[in-house]
């Protein structure tokens, strides 16, 4: 699942991803036709939308063996939302296969395939942000630094208040953009203190909101995605 | 004016329309709760010097000091220390049969102007004296009726002879206790709590039960700690190894 | 209807507030206070895990048989000679406790800290009935001389300095001051004290109500709680229905996490249990205890979609990890009930219309559910409200009409691949360096603080036909 951000703003995260889960064996398809796994929808509280987005992402995957998603976010609207919102018992019980299968990138890596030893793509210090939905939704912490701590070639340091929200919140960053924007320079304040020369964040709304923020301050230091630090697997 | 049918008719009417968000149960309540607390004290009776320790630890933690003595005769003394330590004068204390001891008459020959609380029930006006009596007060000398190591509370049942005040309003608050208080956690006393409301309540049970906590304090200010913001600013305890005399409580 | 809405909107409460640099000091410093020391009580505490579940247990439990729990403690406060009220509306509790006031003959009333009669503008209604309320919590009674409201449920006065708090005493008290809390402290404490033992009548609010024994429980740490419980003839308690709980085994559960959230603390400095007026032998103690049960649309809850958030204990401890609380303070919420938690309680009160805003001032980061010791579901029931405030047509038309075109758009692939080509032409003249960075109208919401990132010369749906081939090669 490549996600609406991923498609539209990070398709070579998703290339990275790819490319990389064949590199460790793994067969990749893409069902045509993605769009947005409509969480986006469900927070603004149009969840009637949202179950039409729900049921037809469930029908575009169904049948998959594992279901990987760069955005912890995501995972969460599929994994946990998802057969809440679908009524029709047929319906429910594919959206609960679906959410079985379903991964968030990291998860899939360390959990699901046992792989936790790559080489760094990037230099120097990295530093970890933990996406909300990806630490409280799907309660995970530490496959992300797992992957980060054991990469030759870069340092790990933990980021003070890594499990503070970057603000971005969706369409709370732009309903109240000053208050996502103070929040974010709180965030941003404490990555350019740690030290680090990247933010690795597992979610594509934090990449933006962050990678929006230091780009507008002229920080030397940059937001990625974790795909973008796993270099060769080890 | 809403009444209560009227009230507890919408209440019932509200409730039938859910089931609920998931079952759920209440925490079990002791059937024999007066039974369970005594044996919960036998037991307990074996551990108290643990449990003293561990008091200690918590109850200095919050900023209690804590002394100990030999014997009840010693109490006084350690009361008078403490009084004269700080330049105060004026005592005033639960009624003997209260507090296990007689502290008033060997505090007075201290040199400390000492009021003991009456027995029983006086007249409007008399308790209205008290009352200045106990607001003038240094030091304010009570019983203990549960000391819970785990957290150094101290827990005061209020009543005939064991006025409110005496922990309250003057600024040094002493209270007396021996092994049979100690008690180690909530939960015990949630029991106490339990069997103290089981049954009819004896003649000179009051209407209050404090857990003191150490010295009154704020932060409301800059989140600034401060102490003996109302209540008391200091909270000692002087524990009786030997124990006390028979007290009503 | 309980509040009047404020006179500003969100944003702009929101943006005086992000410029007050005081306020944001402080705002920071106590809420990261707050917040390590209830992490460090958690931490030493082992067994907390399982009593918040149990604690939640125990409150949907009581809802389930709220009636005979109501019934239980209405009993029993009056078999010890108390006397019960019901208030339906917040109206109604005003009335009854001036009406208590006035057939006391009280001139003045001392106050413990309680958020039940903030909500319903208590002192307000005793100031016109000629009654001087005093506030005698520290952080009241400094918000009460201000004429402020409360800016946090458990530490009212953090926005003010001591430097403020100073100036306020020398001119309220004719008093000298200096900007010293240990000074101030001595001040409040001598003014308050003539107070206390001078009132006729004592308000207070309820941590709990215990059914089996009828006894009100107040959580305090100032001693405030015990003299106005102790000291004028006549004691009023206003509670919320949803505060009963039914033993004294229940309570132990309870008062094992509530001063842990809120500050930390193994437990506050006084736990007060009332047990109605005072008995013969006593000193000290009401002649008469009034117990006014408050229903002000909680009672509505039982079976409706913000159910779980009357098992609050008003801890605090969601505020405090809350972002958006810790970057705009109290006051810029324009209710009684601020942060995650007051969200839900403003439409609690108040109806869903009153937080038609509100309901949007949430990232939905989920701290303030994994704070909360009785583990509420804020954010769930933040987007519940969304939806209803949507439903019910209460959100702007504009609103509306986006969603429902996004909402199309997901379903229609090759509508939604047309709109990344679409946007990619229109966002042109924005892209600068790889990066956009003004935008008209709102967009601009973004791009005035932050860059956004055009759309990919070819999307991944775009890049895929090679990507496959790549791989079969």
């Amino acid at each position: 699942m490549v996600t609406c951000l991923g498609d539209m703003f990070y398709p070579e995260v998703g290339e990275r991803i790819v490319r990389l889960l064949r590199a460790l064996g793994v067969a990749v398809d893409f069902p045509a036709g993605q769009t947005c796994c409509g969480l986006p929808l469900f927070n603004s509280g149009y969840h009637a939308d949202a179950a039409a987005v729900a049921r037809r992402t469930v029908a575009l995957f169904r049948g998959a063996e594992a279901v990987v998603v760069p955005s912890g976010s995501c995972a969460w609207m599929v994994k946990h939302e998802y057969p809440g919102l679908l009524t029709d018992p047929e319906d429910r019980r594919a959206a609960e296969q679906l959410a079985g299968h379903t991964h968030e990138l990291s998860q899939f890596l360390v959990r699901r395939l046992g792989r936790r030893r790559f080489r760094s793509a990037v230099g120097g210090r990295l530093t970890y942000h933990d996406s909300c939905h990806l630490l409280r939704g799907l309660h995970e912490s530490e496959s992300p630094r797992a992957l980060l701590r054991e990469l030759t070639g870069a340092e790990f340091v933990e980021l003070p208040g890594a499990d503070e929200c970057c603000g971005f919140g969706g369409s709370f960053s732009v309903r109240l953009p000053e208050v996502s924007t103070a929040i974010l320079d709180k965030k941003l304040a404490s990555v350019e203190a740690s030290g680090a020369d990247c933010v690795v964040a597992c979610d594509a709304g934090c990449l933006m909101q962050m990678r929006g923020g230091l780009s507008r301050r002229g920080s030397r230091v940059r937001a990625v995605h974790l795909a973008e630090v796993l270099g060769e697997a080890q | 004016m809403t009444t209560r049918a009227e009230f507890l008719r919408r209440i019932r009417t509200e409730m039938g329309r859910t089931a609920g968000l998931f079952p759920a149960e209440t925490a079990a309540r002791p059937t024999r709760p007066r039974e369970r607390l005594e044996i919960l004290r036998r037991e307990l009776s074996e551990r108290w010097p643990q449990n003293l320790e561990r008091f200690r630890h918590e109850f200095e933690r919050v900023g209690g000091v804590l002394h100990r003595v030999a014997t009840a005769a010693e109490v006084p003394d350690a009361v008078a220390r403490v009084a004269q330590e700080r330049g105060m004068r004026r005592v005033v204390a639960w009624h003997a049969d209260a507090l296990g001891l007689d502290v008033a008459g060997p505090l007075a020959a201290r040199g400390l102007e000492t009021s003991a609380a009456p027995g029983g029930e006086v007249a409007a006006a008399e308790r209205e004296h008290r009352r200045a009596v106990a607001a003038a007060a240094d030091l304010g000398v009570t019983g203990v009726d549960l000391a819970i190591a785990e957290t150094g509370t101290l827990v005061v049942l209020s009543g005939a002879g064991r006025p409110r005040s005496a922990s309250l309003l003057p600024a040094c608050h002493v209270a007396v206790f021996d092994r049979d208080a100690l008690v180690e956690s909530l939960a015990h006393a949630g029991l106490a709590l339990e069997a103290w409301h089981d049954g009819a309540a004896p003649e000179w049970r009051g209407a209050s039960i404090n857990f003191i906590t150490g010295p009154s304090r704020t932060a409301d200010i800059e989140l600034t700690l401060t102490r003996g913001v109302h209540g008391p600013k200091e909270v000692h305890a002087v524990f009786v190894e030997q124990g006390l005399g028979p007290r009503r409580g | 209807m309980s509040e009047a809405p404020p006179a500003t909107p969100l944003r702009e409460r929101a943006g005086r507030a992000l410029q007050d640099t005081f306020l944001q000091e402080a705002l920071t410093i106590a809420t990261t206070k707050f917040i390590g020391l209830r992490r460090e009580a958690f931490d030493e505490f082992p067994e907390g895990e399982a009593l918040r579940d149990r604690a939640r247990a125990i409150k949907e439990a009581t809802l389930q048989h709220l009636d005979q729990h109501l019934e239980r403690l209405i009993d029993n406060v009056e078999r010890r000679g108390g006397h019960v009220h019901y208030a339906t509306t917040a109206e109604e509790a005003r009335a009854i406790v001036l009406d208590i006031a006035r057939r006391t003959g009280a001139r003045m009333a001392v106050k413990s800290k309680s958020m039940a009669t903030e909500e319903i503008h208590l002192n307000e209604a005793l100031e016109a009935a000629g009654i001087t309320p005093v506030e005698t919590d520290l952080g009241e009674y400094i918000i009460q001389l201000a004429h402020e409201r409360p800016s946090h449920i458990i530490a009212p006065a953090i926005h003010k300095t001591k430097g403020q708090v100073a100036e306020l005493f020398a001119r309220e008290l004719k008093r000298e001051t200096q900007p010293d809390p240990e000074v101030l402290t001595r001040i409040a404490r001598a003014e308050l004290r003539e107070k206390f033992l001078e009132a006729d009548l004592g308000i207070s609010g309820a941590n709990f109500g215990v059914a089996d024994t009828g006894t009100v429980v107040l959580v305090t740490n100032e001693g405030n709680g015990r003299m106005v419980t102790s000291l004028p003839r006549v004691h009023v308690a206003v509670m919320g229905v949803e505060k009963v709980i039914p033993s004294m085994t229940d309570l132990a559960v309870f008062l094992a996490i509530l001063a842990k959230s809120a500050t930390g603390q193994k437990l506050s400095v006084y736990t007060s249990l009332v047990n109605g007026p005072r008995r013969g032998g006593e000193l000290e103690g009401p002649e008469e205890f009034h117990l006014v049960l408050l229903d002000n649309g909680r009672i509505r809850q039982i079976a409706g979609p913000l159910r779980e958030a009357l098992d609050c204990l008003r801890c605090g401890a969601c505020l405090n990890v809350c972002p958006v609380y810790r970057q705009i303070g109290g006051h810029a919420y324009g209710y009684t009930y601020p942060g995650p938690i007051g969200i839900l309680l403003t439409a609690m009160l108040n109806g869903s219309e009153s937080v038609r805003d509100l309901a949007h001032a949430s990232s939905l980061c989920g701290a303030c559910a994994d704070a909360c010791p009785v583990r509420i579901d804020i954010p769930r029931m933040l987007i519940e409200l969304r939806k209803e405030v949507g439903e019910r047509r209460i959100a702007p038309w504009s609103e509306r009409v986006v969603f429902a075109g996004f909402g199309r758009l997901l379903q229609r692939p090759a509508l939604y691949r047309l709109a990344a080509r679409v946007g990619r032409a229109l966002q042109r003249p924005f892209v600068r360096h790889g990066a956009i960075r003004g935008l008209p109208a709102f967009f601009g919401h973004w791009t005035r603080t932050r860059d956004l990132p055009p759309i990919a010369a070819r999307t991944f749906q775009e890049r895929w036909a090679e990507l496959e081939r790549e791989g079969r090669r």
